[in-house]
């Protein structure tokens, strides 16, 4: 509170990162039920942050808060030193990408035509281009085709661009989400359990998957529940219990937080590792 | 003192009115509020009411010269639950031959399936009504019978003459509000359908037969219609087979002015809309523009107020 | 309902089923040597011997396809080679019998009405009727075929080329000759034979192969099928009676093209649509030089058609804007309300109840023939020795408006906007959590259907010579989305077809005309239920509305994989 604009425009870290998201005092309540709870969180760019809590702790509720879906009680959310525009649309125009924890692909549509929605907001094309065929149609047409079978070969979906997204086994899916994000040319990306109901294998490609990412030069910020899979991949963590933040800071201290793994298990007997909670489920509570 | 008493006069038109625009919308919000599908044939259910109605009174040979409190007592329950039965078999074979099999189709399916059904039904009773023997035919206007003690009877109260037509609207949907408050918060089904209309795949898990929820919703629907139906023909005196459109519309325009998929909310919205036409054909002149007015409203209310005056359950499903 | 038959006795039994099969169709065929009626004014005159009447020859090609299906099979796989597999030869000789059986059937039951009981029918009707029974009853003893993969043959240009103008031709017989039964029953007769010909094709394979064809050679396909509709009047020898039937057809397929932009692009339902058509007519007519006209400024045609379009989109943004950031529920029941606001206030207009724009409930009649560039659409004028007549006129420049509103469909389709649309229509929350703009989007296939619409309205004022408010009520809107129910959401063709079937049949079937709203009715309820894709089907739209078929969904990707339309924007759409 009590920041002006222009301070967070400067608002640079220790390490002399821009501040890329900044989410201050954000609040979300439904009714009675005060689903997120004075949660702030920075993410600066290149960086890849992970958010952790058991279910319903309100890790979705607050990723929906960042994307424009709902608009925060109160609290106010920068991105690039600017408050977010209310509508997802205009989020994503910003910059902001994000994949659903229970997929929402165009289930109907190929994969190459799911990554060109995408593309949707960084084309100009209007109805008389397109009417008339004009040159701008056509040339947009075919960078954007271009451009999508350079992310599906990204994301490691060579040859699959034809198939209908229903098609598609589970992982792929999964990874043709993040390319359809990532076709929205954003500088965050937001992963809603980008590893949920795959095998250990398909997790280890997801992980390189987003260090390439952020390779790419992009942040991600991640919600997930696989603690061996956070760990090894976030820079920092921040864990989300009953709606505010219990802790944050670099993995080991997180994994190690004795109210973390309380919050968890119940018990500070076990390590995190061996039980990952009793959230393995999709959890309905949490969408 | 005169201006008071044409006030007076108009509110209670309009009242009457609303009523009967009450009685319908309640159709349209519980079965959007249970299975979001915009009925359009509800419009057409309401004009079979009536014509039930009227068939019993054929059936029952005519009477006409029963005494006012024979009739009353008598005659108009018989009609309608005539009505009723008509009504509620109508929209039953609908949900069971049209609806029920498109309830996981994409939304635009079950929408054109009503306008299907409005228009076959509409032009069912306008090709075969008359088939029936003795039975008048129905391409043009049929007059409905007059109910002794009812039709053309009159009360003064104060300086306002009120119909008999309109106290008896008044009063039936006064008993079905009541019915329903009870029906809806004090019965099993009434609880299985709250169940249902929050969420139909949970009320499915814990045991509730959806599909017999549904039924009901459009079975309760449709009665009240039924009674709305001899309601309008006592009203106008007369019925005929396009008059489920308009007021279908009208009552649509009053669940939505209510909040859709709210019963309360279906019963204050079309009393509002009653008197607000009422009072805007008397106030504002221009008769001939009347049913304008509602449309308008029904815009004016989703610019501004999409949740409808006392709030929609659902007003979105993304 | 279906009997199935089990495999072992198929296998047992395959070569007598085949013979009876053959005997049956035999039947068939000698039976029109022989009169079925005993008097000439049943059907065209069925009662010579040895000297078939029209009809009659095209009853006897269904029973022929019957004998060749059956019997060239018979001369062995190893023959027959790749022909063996490609097509599809049991099931469409099955389809083919049965067929034949329903002409037969319609031929005979018209007989019998017509002339006073079946005492009427001779022997010829009788034997083809037998010949049919006995054909349905043997085929379904063969084993089923499987799916005909004749689309999968790469065929040569010149070849798929010519498929594509034989089909155009047939088209431009078939129409013109259907348009030429005076006589309900002659017509039903022929419309049954023409639906049993076009079944057994596509049994066959023919379709599928087409169908890759007419990919391949799109431009040729729309080249030949503008053609075909061009040279259409020079077949009616200057009959005004059909060409007044066409025109009216194309004014109709028109409309529920622009209608399909709505409906079947962006799965919105739009039950307001007649009111968008009639204010582009009433711009146009008060626009108009008609002495009953209230504003006395008549602007070039062109100029007229661009305003007419216009204030029909502007009526659609005042309906779509505050409607459509709510749902796509509420737009269908605004719209509805719509088309009943338009009628109140064109009735209104009057002088009485509001200023005086449209006479009220009389309308402006008398709107004088289109002069476009000197070239007057009311006079008949002579081309190669053929009338050309006032209606052919109008049918022409409606066949030019339809040319537009397909450029203005298919190029939409196919591209950014087009997929944005079926985003929307996927799943909007995503789609806008995408960065799609889903209310803007909305709104332009909103507002361009209602251009559309009152570009159509335009022309049809002047065809229609009056306008009147009852000309533009919600049943005809009800009657629109009929078409494109029918036809198909979504697809060009179905709807071409859609609109057809439903303008031409109550046309032709006077006696049908009174149940017309009912069957339609009936008919969107029945389409819903078991077929909601349409005749022809948009692939996507029949996914949507088959969400489990996982087997459609497979085929369908083959499909896509085998086209490549979508994917190179030179092919989809048109360049003008």
């Amino acid at each position: 509170m009590g920041v002006t604009i222009e301070e967070a425009m400067k608002s640079v870290d220790s390490s002399g990162r821009d501040v890329l998201l900044d989410a201050r005092n954000v609040t979300m309540q439904f009714g009675g039920l005060r689903a997120v709870n004075d949660v702030s969180l920075q993410v600066h760019s290149g960086e890849i942050v992970g958010l952790i809590g058991p279910n319903g702790a309100g890790k979705t509720t607050f990723f929906n808060c960042l994307t424009g879906l709902y608009k925060p009680t109160s609290g106010t959310v920068y991105f690039a030193g600017e408050p977010l525009p209310p509508q997802p649309r205009l989020v994503v125009r910003t910059g902001m990408a994000r994949t659903f924890q229970n997929i929402r692909l165009f289930h109907n549509m190929t994969a190459l035509e799911n990554v060109m929605v995408g593309m949707y907001c960084r084309t100009k094309t209007n109805a008389l281009d397109a009417v008339f065929r004009l040159p701008r149609h056509r040339h947009e047409e075919v960078a954007s085709t271009e451009r999508a079978r350079e992310l599906l070969a990204f994301v490691g979906l060579t040859g699959t661009e034809n198939q209908l997204s229903r098609n598609l086994p589970y992982g792929d899916q999964r990874r043709l989400e993040i390319a359809r994000a990532l076709a929205t040319d954003p500088k965050l990306l937001l992963l809603d359990e980008p590893t949920a109901g795959m095998n250990p294998q398909e997790t280890r490609q997801a992980e390189e998957l987003i260090f390439r990412i952020r390779d790419l030069g992009l942040a991600v910020l991640v919600i997930e529940h696989d603690m061996r899979f956070i760990f090894n991949l976030c820079d920092r963590v921040a864990c989300l219990v009953r709606g505010e933040v219990l802790v944050e800071g670099v993995g080991d201290v997180v994994q190690n937080d004795p109210r973390v793994i309380e919050a968890y298990i119940g018990s500070p007997q076990t390590t995190p590792y061996e039980q990952p909670g009793p959230d393995s489920g999709k959890g309905a509570s949490d969408a | 003192m005169d201006l008071v008493n044409l006030f007076f006069q108009q509110l209670i038109n309009g009242l009457s009115l609303g009523s009967l625009y009450a009685l319908i919308a309640v159709g349209y919000t519980v079965v959007y509020g249970i299975v979001q599908l915009i009925n359009f044939a509800h419009g057409e259910i309401f004009m079979i009411g009536a014509f039930g109605a009227y068939a019993t009174w054929m059936v029952l040979g005519q009477p006409s010269d029963w005494s006012a409190p024979l009739s009353i007592l008598v005659l108009l329950p018989v009609m309608i639950i005539g009505g009723i039965v008509a009504s509620v078999a109508v929209a039953l074979l609908t949900e069971r031959w049209a609806y029920r099999p498109l309830r996981n189709a994409p939304r635009l399916a079950p929408l054109i399936t009503a306008i299907g059904v409005s228009v076959f039904l509409q032009e069912f009773v306008r090709l075969f009504y008359g088939y029936i023997p003795g039975f008048p035919d129905a391409k043009s206007a049929i007059a409905f019978p007059s109910v002794p003690g009812i039709s053309g009877a009159t009360i003064q109260v104060g300086g306002v003459l009120i119909q008999m037509s309109a106290v008896f609207t008044l009063a039936a949907l006064v008993v079905c509000w009541v019915f329903l408050w009870y029906y809806v918060n004090r019965t099993k089904t009434g609880r299985a359908m709250i169940a249902t209309s929050q969420d139909p795949d949970t009320a499915r898990l814990m045991g509730i037969n959806v599909d017999k929820v549904i039924m009901a919703a459009f079975a309760v629907g449709a009665g009240l219609a039924a009674i709305a139906g001899v309601a309008h023909g006592l009203r106008y005196g007369n019925i005929d087979f396009k008059m489920g459109f308009l007021a279908g519309l009208k009552a649509f325009t009053a669940a939505v002015l209510g909040g859709i998929g709210n019963i309360n909310g279906a019963v204050v919205g079309g009393l509002v809309l009653g008197v607000v036409e009422s009072l805007a054909a008397t106030y504002l002149g221009a008769s001939a523009w009347k049913d304008v007015w509602a449309f308008v409203l029904l815009i004016l209310v989703l610019v501004f107020r999409p949740q409808g005056l006392l709030g929609a359950k659902v007003v979105d499903r993304a | 309902m279906r009997v199935v038959i089990p495999n072992e006795l198929k296998i047992r039994y395959r070569y007598p089923a085949r013979a009876l099969g053959i005997a049956g169709a035999v039947l068939m065929v000698v039976s029109i040597l022989l009169p079925w009626a005993y008097a000439p004014t049943a059907l065209d005159d069925m009662t010579y011997y040895g000297a078939p009447s029209p009809l009659q020859l095209f009853f006897a090609i269904l029973p022929v396809l019957v004998i060749l299906l059956l019997a060239i099979p018979l001369v062995g796989k190893a023959r027959l080679g790749k022909a063996a597999k490609i097509v599809a030869w049991n099931t469409s000789a099955k389809t083919a019998s049965i067929m034949s059986l329903i002409v037969a059937a319609v031929a005979v039951t018209a007989i019998a009405i017509d002339l006073g009981g079946l005492i009427n029918v001779e022997l010829g009707g009788w034997l083809a009727l037998l010949g049919g029974v006995i054909a349905v009853a043997a085929t379904p003893f063969l084993p089923d075929s499987p799916e005909p993969t004749l689309y999968r043959v790469k065929s040569p240009k010149w070849l798929q080329i010519l498929g594509i103008v034989i089909l155009m031709a047939l088209l431009l017989f078939g129409a013109a000759y259907i348009l030429g039964f005076e006589d309900a029953d002659d017509f039903l007769m022929f419309a049954a034979f023409v639906v049993g010909v076009v079944m057994v094709l596509r049994q066959f394979g023919v379709f599928g192969w087409l169908g890759i064809a007419a990919a391949a050679n799109n431009r040729v396909l729309v080249l030949s099928a503008f053609v075909v509709a061009f040279a259409f009047p020079f077949t009616q020898n200057g009959s005004d009676a059909n060409m007044s039937v066409a025109s009216q057809v194309l004014i109709f397929a028109a409309t529920a093209l622009g209608l399909n932009i709505v409906v079947g692009l962006v799965g919105l339902l739009d039950l307001g649509y007649i009111a968008f058509l009639g204010a582009g007519a009433f711009t146009a007519a008060i626009l108009s030089e008609s002495a009953f006209s209230t504003i006395k400024w008549s602007p070039p045609f062109i100029v007229t058609v661009l305003i007419a379009g216009t204030v029909s989109s502007l009526l659609g943004l005042l309906i779509g804007a505050p409607t459509l950031r709510v749902s796509g529920d509420y737009l269908a029941i605004v719209t509805l309300a719509f088309g009943e606001i338009f009628r109140i206030t064109m009735n209104n207009l009057d002088g009485n109840d509001g200023p005086n724009l449209t006479n009220g409930s009389n309308g402006i009649p008398g709107i004088p023939d289109l002069n476009l560039f000197g070239f007057d659409f009311g006079k008949a004028h002579v081309i190669l020795g053929i009338d050309i007549g006032r209606f052919a006129n109008y049918y022409w420049l409606m066949l030019v408006v339809i040319a537009l509103i397909i450029v203005v469909f298919t190029n939409l389709n196919h591209s950014r906007i087009g997929r944005g649309w079926v985003a929307i229509r996927e799943d909007e929350l995503a789609a806008e959590a995408m960065g799609v703009n889903t209310f803007t989007l909305k709104l332009l296939a909103f507002a361009g259907g209602a251009f559309l619409a009152g570009v159509a309205g335009s022309v049809k004022a002047h065809y229609d010579v009056s306008v009147t408010p009852d000309q533009y009520v919600f049943l005809e809107s009800a009657f629109l989305l009929a078409a494109v129910v029918l036809g198909g959401m979504g697809t060009v063709m179905g709807v071409l077809i859609g609109a057809t079937i439903l303008k031409l049949l109550p046309e032709k079937l006077r006696f049908f005309a009174d149940y017309r709203l009912l069957l339609f009715g009936l008919l969107m309820v029945v389409m819903m239920r078991f077929r909601p894709e349409g005749i022809v089907p948009d692939e996507r739209r029949q996914l949507e509305f088959h969400d489990a078929d996982e087997e459609l969904a497979e085929e369908v990707e083959e499909d896509l994989t085998s086209h490549h339309a979508h994917l190179n924007p030179e092919v989809g759409g048109f360049v003008l």
